[in-house]
């Protein structure tokens, strides 16, 4: 593309305009090519590198440096759990309790705790500890040239550890997604019988009679379905972090952003597919 | 031999309880947390206030957060509603569906995307770029200039994350409502005169008050913890990134214990 004469360019701002959107574009095609490039390398990940799979579930249960400090992930899990659990109580308690249903509140936990707040927040709690570790990870990898070091001594990098890391995102998630559950249904427990004094009976009543173990199952897949995405996108950000110690953080920071947005629409997609415009549910039995 | 165990035992009990040892490691953290805390809320009425610092970041911080605070609320908000919805429908009351929109739109999607956005965009950016600066050694040249870099850079940013959060909570409630609108007109067909109707009768200005003062409180927490987190930075680049990761997983932990307590004190106050 010689340009020969540098004379006035016709319509400059349009033109800067759509250059601009020319490369937004063509960033949607290269995040989707490196995405299907880490699913379709799965199978060799599976294959070649059952070690560093290993070491990296190791890593991402139980949390590194200062993480650790705190409980890991699964301490940082549960306690977001546990106090979005009460919060269900907190306000669905005081809400019923306005038009004298509060008995109702074990329906309320079992229904709302089990189809969205249990997996939404266990996601978030994913992209914040497991994800952005993995991009801050990744970043200084890049950047001081580690992956090219990789490259060099042909191991496939985003065999090596893209998919690897979408794998063991998958495997981790399924023990800290019923830790999430269980404690998420505890703390709702705890804070409407003992906090705010309803008989353990009525609630365990109405909780068990509406607590549908197919929605627990689907909330699983729910919960599946985010660690993929999510690990798809820290590792993208992560992998392709540039521009010094600066640029980790910001793709460390882009990436947070990135998820939480794309995890709020695959939680609402798969709910509205799960759960139909019906929504699959029967109050009167 | 046996007293020379005891001698070992105690040098390492000693180690571990000292000022570099294992165990004072998150308590010194958290110490130094509650000093820049401190200092920072001194500082706060302490002339000369940098206002172009403060107008800068929150330009800044506004408009790393816009654009996700829309992307996030209106999902949110139409999962909720639709799950709402569903429940209400089968009690035969589709009209309600407005009041329990608004309720669950204002008192606690509101103040959930808020602190989801304020963490994961403001305070992420806002680490990245004063972890770089620490990195740069930018804020020793400040200190050698006579400036001191809490008052210059941390009390501005913290007060525009709170600016900025109370902005956006009332962007979510309002994009928040509606998207529920919307979903329930067109998609689950409930009468746009009755949902309007049953807005207001569940929530009233006290909610939306305390739904506010929840969302300031985010601001401030969240901007303190990335601060802190970004003038603590060490260990090249490796530890700007892992700062940030620390400053998504502290400031979540942390804004989710705030809006319990503010959930359940803001109940109590208007019962």
């Amino acid at each position: 593309m010689a340009q020969t004469e540098p004379g006035p360019q016709h319509l400059p701002r349009t033109r800067h305009k759509l250059k601009g959107w020319a490369v937004g574009w063509n960033r949607v095609g290269h995040q989707t090519e490196f995405y299907a490039k880490t699913i379709r390398s799965i199978a060799d990940a599976l294959i070649n590198y059952r070690v560093e799979i290993l070491g990296q579930i190791a890593q991402m249960g139980l949390g590194a440096g200062a993480l650790a400090v705190i409980g890991g992930t699964v301490g940082v899990v549960g306690f977001l759990t546990m106090s979005t659990g009460a919060l269900t109580a907190v306000q669905g308690y005081n809400s019923l309790a306005g038009i004298g249903v509060e008995a109702l509140q074990g329906f309320t936990a079992a229904y709302i705790i089990t189809r969205v707040i249990a997996p939404l927040i266990a996601g978030i709690a994913l992209a914040a500890t497991i994800g952005a570790g993995a991009t801050a990870q990744l970043g200084a990898m890049r950047i001081s040239d580690e992956i090219d070091a990789l490259e060099v001594m042909s191991i496939r990098s985003v065999t090596y550890l893209a998919s690897t890391r979408v794998i063991s995102g998958i495997i981790v998630v399924i023990p800290l997604y019923c830790v999430a559950v269980l404690v998420a249904y505890l703390s709702g427990r705890f804070a409407t019988t003992y906090i705010y004094g309803q008989s353990t009976g009525v609630y365990d009543h109405y909780f068990n009679t509406f607590l549908n173990p197919k929605d627990l199952i689907w909330s699983y897949f729910q919960v599946i379905a985010m660690a993929i995405v999510v690990m798809l996108v820290h590792t993208y950000y992560g992998y392709h972090a540039a521009g010094g110690p600066a640029g980790v953080g910001e793709a460390t920071g882009r990436a947070v952003r990135t998820s939480l947005i794309v995890l709020a629409v695959v939680t609402l997609f798969v709910a509205l597919a799960i759960y139909g415009q019906s929504g699959a549910f029967n109050l009167s039995g | 031999m046996e007293g020379s165990t005891r001698v070992g035992t105690r040098e390492r009990a000693r180690a571990i309880l000292s000022s570099e040892g294992v165990a004072a490691k998150p308590v010194r953290g958290v110490g130094s947390f509650l000093a820049m805390a401190l200092d920072t809320f001194a500082l706060m009425f302490k002339p000369p206030f940098a206002w172009r610092e403060f107008l800068l970041v929150t330009w800044f911080v506004a408009r790393v957060s816009i654009l996700p605070t829309l992307l996030l609320s209106i999902p949110f908000v139409v999962l909720a509603t639709f799950i709402i919805n569903i429940l209400i429908m089968e009690f035969g009351a589709a009209d309600f569906s407005g009041s329990a929109t608004a309720l669950a739109s204002v008192t606690q999607i509101g103040p959930i995307v808020t602190v989801l956005v304020v963490a994961g965009a403001g305070a992420t950016a806002m680490c990245a770029d004063l972890g770089a600066r620490t990195i740069r050694e930018e804020l020793d040249a400040m200190r050698v200039l006579g400036i001191n870099p809490i008052q210059a850079l941390v009390v501005p940013r913290v007060l525009a994350a709170t600016l900025v959060a109370l902005m956006l909570e009332s962007l979510v409630s309002g994009a928040g409502l509606a998207g529920g609108f919307f979903f329930s007109v067109f998609i689950q067909h409930v009468t746009p005169g009755a949902f309007a109707a049953g807005l207001p009768l569940l929530v009233g200005l006290p909610e939306l008050i305390i739904a506010l003062i929840k969302a300031s409180l985010f601001g401030l927490a969240a901007g303190l913890i990335a601060c802190f987190k970004g003038i603590s930075v060490g260990g090249g680049p490796a530890g700007v990134g892992i700062a940030v990761n620390e400053t998504v997983v502290y400031s979540f932990v942390a804004l989710f214990l705030i809006n319990l307590l503010a959930t359940a004190v803001g109940v109590k106050a208007t019962m």
